[in-house]
């Protein structure tokens, strides 16, 4: 087929498949509906990964938290403390570090009273969670023993009453000990392995916590590491410096960060067997497009017969029915990104998501049902290229 | 070896597979043509004509037995090469026309050019100037539906003539044609023919129609035989 006379071809191309009528209405429906999945299904998909890293960009991929698994009859051997001190200087690159330890108990205001997670903690737990304050000032170095308070802004408000909202400077019953409210937080979301929920904890200084329970014990450790520092090398060289400063304590250090890969991964996952599923679909559309073209060379067998008599060669008969199929998975590709884009970015908004196209999803899906449509429309075309003049135009 | 004529058949064998007993067609047919000559071939039906003229019009292979049409060893060219044989060497008019329905006239006659590359504009100028020369200078738009018996098959010669080829292979051109338009159609044949000096080799079932080529072979049951049956 000579290039000189697309656009002629091209319509010849049209014309035929018009007077296939419905059966290539019905095969460009598979073609649209296969190609349109993969496209909606890659994109939904790319959503997905963005929608879960975007909930925990904010928790701090740079956090790790140390806990102490509890061990049979270890009570003994966890000391109340830790020499915080000896530990930042043990591992570089620690920007925040803060002990915690919690408890859950009953608090109340005047009339008010809830129950807290009560959480010893110091001046450095702001950094290692970065909690913001809507009042006051959050524990500072002097607080040490102090009994000051700061409060989570659910917990504040369940204190507080609609005529007299929890302010700075109130006193907060825990037991039978008061604290004062040094200032509230912001509400924020939950970190992902913190322990800590920041809007219904009640912090105080940790030595505090003497006064409130008998027996103290460090429950976890909160880092924040420098930034421009690996994470996964520094909570290595943190679980460490934790053997040796702990000697015979088990000590277990997270990572943000690879719970994150974790969930990114098992969402890509998901998102490549959706993409595959969106190929079976097409995979059945190109099917469909196969179905057509052999009834067309079927009822076009006379015409080729005469092509070949006119002159034609084998390539031209070939490419006059490639034509055709390419034509068709073309048309079907077109309506299949529109298709497959509006169901994608009808899926976000009723998802919640933020709508993004992905990179890949139009290359990929126009792509692929071009190929699908050149792997299907070939057998058909390789067919009536084969035949033989004389068979070609036999009657019968 | 020199070939004067344009065709020249040698000890051409055919037969074919039916109902697993081998049916010989075609038994040591031989045939030499010049060029612008004209031919009638006649036989009943199943005699080997159309295989006959099949194998002329290399839409057919022979068995055996050596074939050259204007110089070209037959049996040794591939698909490819035949193709492009057909394309300029020979123009076919079927019995029943085998226009394309969803191409005009114009698109019908062109048809053949396009398959050797010829500009698409020089290939429809060129067959505006066929369709005049059969009589149907006002017809290119239509398209083959709109067209009477006659003037498809006007159409037919106008594409068989359009690449300019040495041979005409003609099976019954009038056969579907009603006595007057089949005796326009003839002259059209013959006059074309003669002035532009093509071979013309016409399948017929009609002895009267068959008297006005200069000659006629009769296939029976497979061989060839010059002149007709007393």
């Amino acid at each position: 087929m000579s290039l000189a006379l697309p656009a002629r071809h091209l319509g010849e191309a049209l014309g035929s498949l018009r007077t296939l009528g419905r059966r290539t209405l019905l095969a460009l429906l598979g073609i649209v509906i296969g190609s349109a999945s993969v496209i909606a299904l890659v994109n939904i998909g790319d959503n997905a990964v963005e929608d879960a890293r975007s909930i925990f960009k904010d928790l701090g991929t740079d956090t790790l938290v140390v806990q102490f698994p509890a061990q049979a009859g270890d009570q003994a051997t966890l000391p109340p403390t830790l020499d915080l001190d000896a530990l930042r200087q043990a591992v570089p690159g620690l920007a925040q570090l803060a002990p915690v330890q919690m408890f859950s108990a009953p608090v109340s205001v005047g009339g008010q009273s809830t129950n807290a997670s009560v959480v010893g903690s110091d001046a450095s737990l702001q950094g290692a969670m970065g909690l913001r304050l809507r009042q006051g000032r959050f524990l500072s170095a002097f607080d040490r023993s102090g009994n000051g308070a700061v409060l989570g802004a659910q917990l504040a408000e369940t204190l507080g009453s609609p005529v007299r909202p929890l302010q700075v400077g109130d006193q907060v019953r825990i037991n039978q000990d008061l604290f004062q409210v040094l200032g509230i937080l912001v509400s924020q979301p939950n970190a992902v392995l913190v322990p800590v929920v920041a809007n219904d904890a009640l912090i105080v200084p940790f030595d505090a916590m003497r006064r409130l329970q008998a027996r103290t014990r460090l429950d976890n450790l909160i880092v924040r590491v420098a930034p421009g520092r690996d994470v996964t090398v520094t909570g290595k060289a943190l679980e460490a410096a934790l053997a040796r400063l702990l000697p015979g304590r088990e000590s277990s250090v997270q990572v943000a960060q690879s719970i994150l890969d974790g969930l990114t991964r098992q969402t890509r996952t998901f998102t490549y067997l959706l993409t595959a599923l969106g190929g079976i679909s097409l995979v059945g559309g190109g099917i469909g497009v196969m179905n057509v073209m052999l009834m067309n060379v079927a009822e076009r067998r006379r015409e080729i017969g005469v092509r070949m008599a006119l002159g034609a060669r084998r390539r031209d008969i070939r490419n006059l029915f490639l034509l055709e199929a390419m034509t068709l998975s073309a048309a079907g590709a077109a309506c299949g990104a529109l298709l497959g884009l509006l169901f994608a970015y009808l899926y976000a908004r009723f998802s919640g998501w933020q709508f993004s196209l992905a990179g890949g999803a139009l290359p990929l899906g126009v792509g692929s049902t071009l190929l699908v449509g050149l792997f299907f429309g070939l057998y058909p075309a390789v067919m009536a290229a084969r035949l033989q003049p004389v068979e070609a135009l036999r009657d019968d | 070896m020199v070939h004067p004529g344009l065709i020249s058949l040698n000890g051409i064998n055919k037969s074919y597979l039916q109902a697993g007993q081998r049916l010989r067609i075609l038994s040591d047919v031989s045939l030499s043509l010049a060029p612008g000559e004209s031919c009638a071939l006649l036989g009943a039906s199943g005699s080997g004509k159309s295989t006959l003229l099949n194998i002329l019009g290399l839409l057919d292979q022979a068995d055996e037995g050596e074939y050259r049409l204007a110089g070209h060893d037959i049996r040794q060219a591939d698909p490819e090469r035949l193709a492009g044989l057909r394309n300029r060497l020979i123009g076919f008019v079927f019995q029943s026309f085998n226009l394309l329905p969803r191409l005009s006239a114009r698109e019908n006659v062109a048809l053949p050019l396009g398959y050797r590359g010829t500009p698409r504009r020089e290939a429809l100028a060129r067959a505006d100037r066929l369709l005049e020369r059969v009589g149907l200078g006002q017809r290119g738009d239509h398209r083959p539906a709109d067209l009477s018996g006659g003037q498809r098959q006007r159409v037919a010669i106008a594409r068989a003539l359009v690449g300019e080829p040495t041979l005409i292979l003609a099976d019954e051109p009038t056969g579907n044609l009603d006595a007057a338009t089949a005796a326009d159609i003839m002259d059209l044949l013959l006059g074309l023919n003669r002035e532009r000096q093509v071979t013309l080799v016409m399948v017929t079932h009609d002895t009267r129609l068959a008297g006005r080529l200069e000659r006629c072979l009769e296939m029976r049951q497979g061989v060839l035989h010059e002149g007709l049956a007393p």
